[in-house]
């Protein structure tokens, strides 16, 4: 594994008007690193991920991604993303599957270039990763949820990006294409590099296939490889959510708990 | 180009109007995907206020009597376009609420400005509803100049405009300067709509932005067969609109509407026989 870093994040806060949402968070992510981004619900894992995407701004501290700063940052075809709230496009939009998964390459490609003929192989190359190639043709709101959350990871998998970030990127997907989906991520992952960020829930499954886990809750209360997570995961799951998370049934209704607990001291345990 | 000068005015009609039945339509596609057809109604009146403002200025003061008053209302229709910009901007989760303020308040300027000229109303007729016999020589110019300008910046940014109106967050994370293109975007609607003010009028630019897409809408299956399929009803109602009204010696602005309509009906009643009209629906989940 290089030692490059992708993403270096320092002493960077943020607040949404005058509530404070993140805090002096400082996270390094390596080269070919597969990192599990975990937290309750309001934790900021989604309002971190926009900071690192150019979305928000913070109000402190400093991003940067290949080792550029972020304000300065040009490559964003290099990073690909998946959105939490994929599903809030207009569904009546007339779109084909094709063309959906096509706007992926849009900022690869300059001012006034159209697609060529490799560009629409590797549409349906991103497709067929997904399971989606059959549906090519179709219309993106003839697809069920499920469906179009695979086309939306096609979307960001399609321009080859160095960085895939992905939040929440299964949720509405059964339980036999979550399982490809993982492998897919961790094949791309071993066997061309990419670096991954995934924001999940699904702590229990996630555990097979990151390489490194950040927990999240307003501060960072860990960040490391997976097998000092394990060790550790207890203790950490007793100081984000309140107690230990039941790993294998659905764990969304527990979160609730996380906002009240003071957890500035517990700011630490971040090994290196 | 000597020969544009040797043009009829249903020569000269007829040209500006084919580059206004294909400008339209294109544009209309990318505000019908992004729910923001209404702007376009909100930038026509706007257009009457500014031409207004140019007859007040015609009449009032010697020095401006050259003055085309089509020229002010691009110059508003501009100035609305930044304001409407600013205001979505503003009003993030609502944008389409700029719309209306900013058409409460074009009528309003508009009405007073009215007050205080003399105009016939045959002149008013002119402006409102359109009329192809006010297409003078300097005006074809016009039109060339602009439509060239929007064909290009629309190829330029075909790519970068349907991926803002498709997903905004995701175009931004691509790269796609999201309130640049967007700015671009209105600037053109608002020449495009000065352009279309001598053929179809004010009242019924709209009209003319909205009907070729809402049938293509019906019948294509992808965004791009859509917009093809809309400067193809566009140019047609145009050609039909101008030739019936030429025959019948009716207004040239009412019929090509009554032809867009027409196509419209079409397309409904083949979606009907086809079963498609349910495209639109939202998912329930
Ligand atoms: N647009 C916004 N305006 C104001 N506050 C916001 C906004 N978006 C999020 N917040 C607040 O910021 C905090 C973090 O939200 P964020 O979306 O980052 O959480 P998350 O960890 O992604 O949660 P989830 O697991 O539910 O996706 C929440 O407490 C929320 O109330
Ligand atoms: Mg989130």
């Amino acid at each position: 594994m290089s030692t490059e870093e992708i993403v270096a994040m320092d002493h960077v806060s943020f607040k949404y008007g005058r509530q404070n949402v993140l805090d002096d968070i400082s996270l390094h992510v390596k080269k070919g690193s597969f990192l599990g981004l975990v937290g309750p619900n309001g934790s900021g894992k989604s309002t971190l991920i926009k900071l690192l995407l150019g979305l928000h701004k913070q109000q402190d501290g400093t991003i940067q991604l290949f080792g550029e700063d972020h304000r300065r940052f040009r490559g964003w075809s290099r990073v690909g993303f998946v959105s939490q709230k994929a599903a809030s496009f207009n569904s009546g939009f007339p779109a084909t599957v094709k063309e959906v998964v096509s706007m992926g390459l849009y900022g690869k490609k300059g001012l006034f270039r159209f697609l060529t003929k490799k560009d629409r192989q590797r549409v349906e190359e991103a497709l067929e990763k997904v399971g989606m190639r059959e549906y090519k043709n179709k219309t993106i709101g003839q697809l069920s949820g499920g469906q179009q959350q695979r086309v939306f990871i096609a979307r960001a998998l399609v321009s080859d990006p160095e960085l895939l970030i992905l939040d929440e990127p299964t949720v509405g997907v059964d339980a036999e294409s979550v399982q490809n989906f993982y492998t897919l991520l961790k094949e791309l992952n071993e066997q061309q590099g990419m670096t991954l960020i995934l924001v999940t829930h699904d702590i229990g499954a996630m555990s097979s296939y990151v390489t490194d886990v950040a927990c999240l809750n307003k501060c960072l209360h860990y960040h490391g490889g997976i097998v000092d997570y394990e060790e550790n995961r207890e203790e950490l799951m007793n100081r984000m959510y309140g107690h230990e998370v039941n790993v294998i049934e659905h764990n969304h209704d527990h979160h609730h708990h996380s906002h009240d607990h003071d957890h500035d001291d517990l700011h630490g345990g971040r090994p290196g | 180009m000597e020969w544009i000068q040797d043009w009829s005015f249903l020569e000269r009609g007829l040209f500006a109007g084919m580059v206004i039945g294909f400008l339209s339509p294109v544009l209309g596609a990318f505000l019908f995907v992004r729910r923001m057809t209404i702007i376009s109604e909100g930038l026509s009146h706007v257009t009457l206020t500014g031409i207004t403002a140019g007859l007040v200025l015609m009449q009032v003061t010697a020095v401006f009597s050259w003055l085309n008053p089509l020229y002010t209302g691009l110059l508003a229709a501009i100035f609305g376009a930044f304001i409407i910009e600013r205001l979505r901007g503003m009003y993030r989760a609502f944008e389409e609420v700029s719309v209306p303020i900013l058409l409460s308040a074009a009528v309003g300027a508009s009405a007073v400005l009215m007050s205080l000229v003399p105009t016939s109303y045959a002149e008013w007729y002119s402006y409102l509803f359109g009329s192809i016999l006010t297409v003078r020589q300097e005006d074809v110019w016009f039109t060339i100049g602009v439509g060239a300008v929007t064909l290009l910046l629309m190829l330029l940014f075909y790519k970068e405009l349907l991926a803002i109106s498709f997903d905004q967050e995701f175009a931004s994370v691509t790269g796609v300067p999201v309130q640049r293109v967007n700015m671009v975007f209105t600037l053109l609607l608002a020449l495009v709509i000065a352009l279309s003010m001598k053929i179809v009028g004010i009242l019924l630019v709209g009209a003319l932005i909205i009907l070729p897409t809402a049938a293509a809408y019906l019948i294509a299956k992808s965004f791009r067969r859509m917009l093809l399929l809309g400067i193809l009803f566009g140019e047609a109602s145009v050609l039909g609109g101008i030739t019936a009204s030429y025959y019948l010696d009716v207004a040239t602005g009412g019929m090509i509407v009554v032809c867009g309509l027409l196509l419209f009906t079409a397309a409904l009643v083949s979606a009907f026989v086809r079963g498609r009209t349910g495209l639109g629906e939202e998912r329930i989940t």
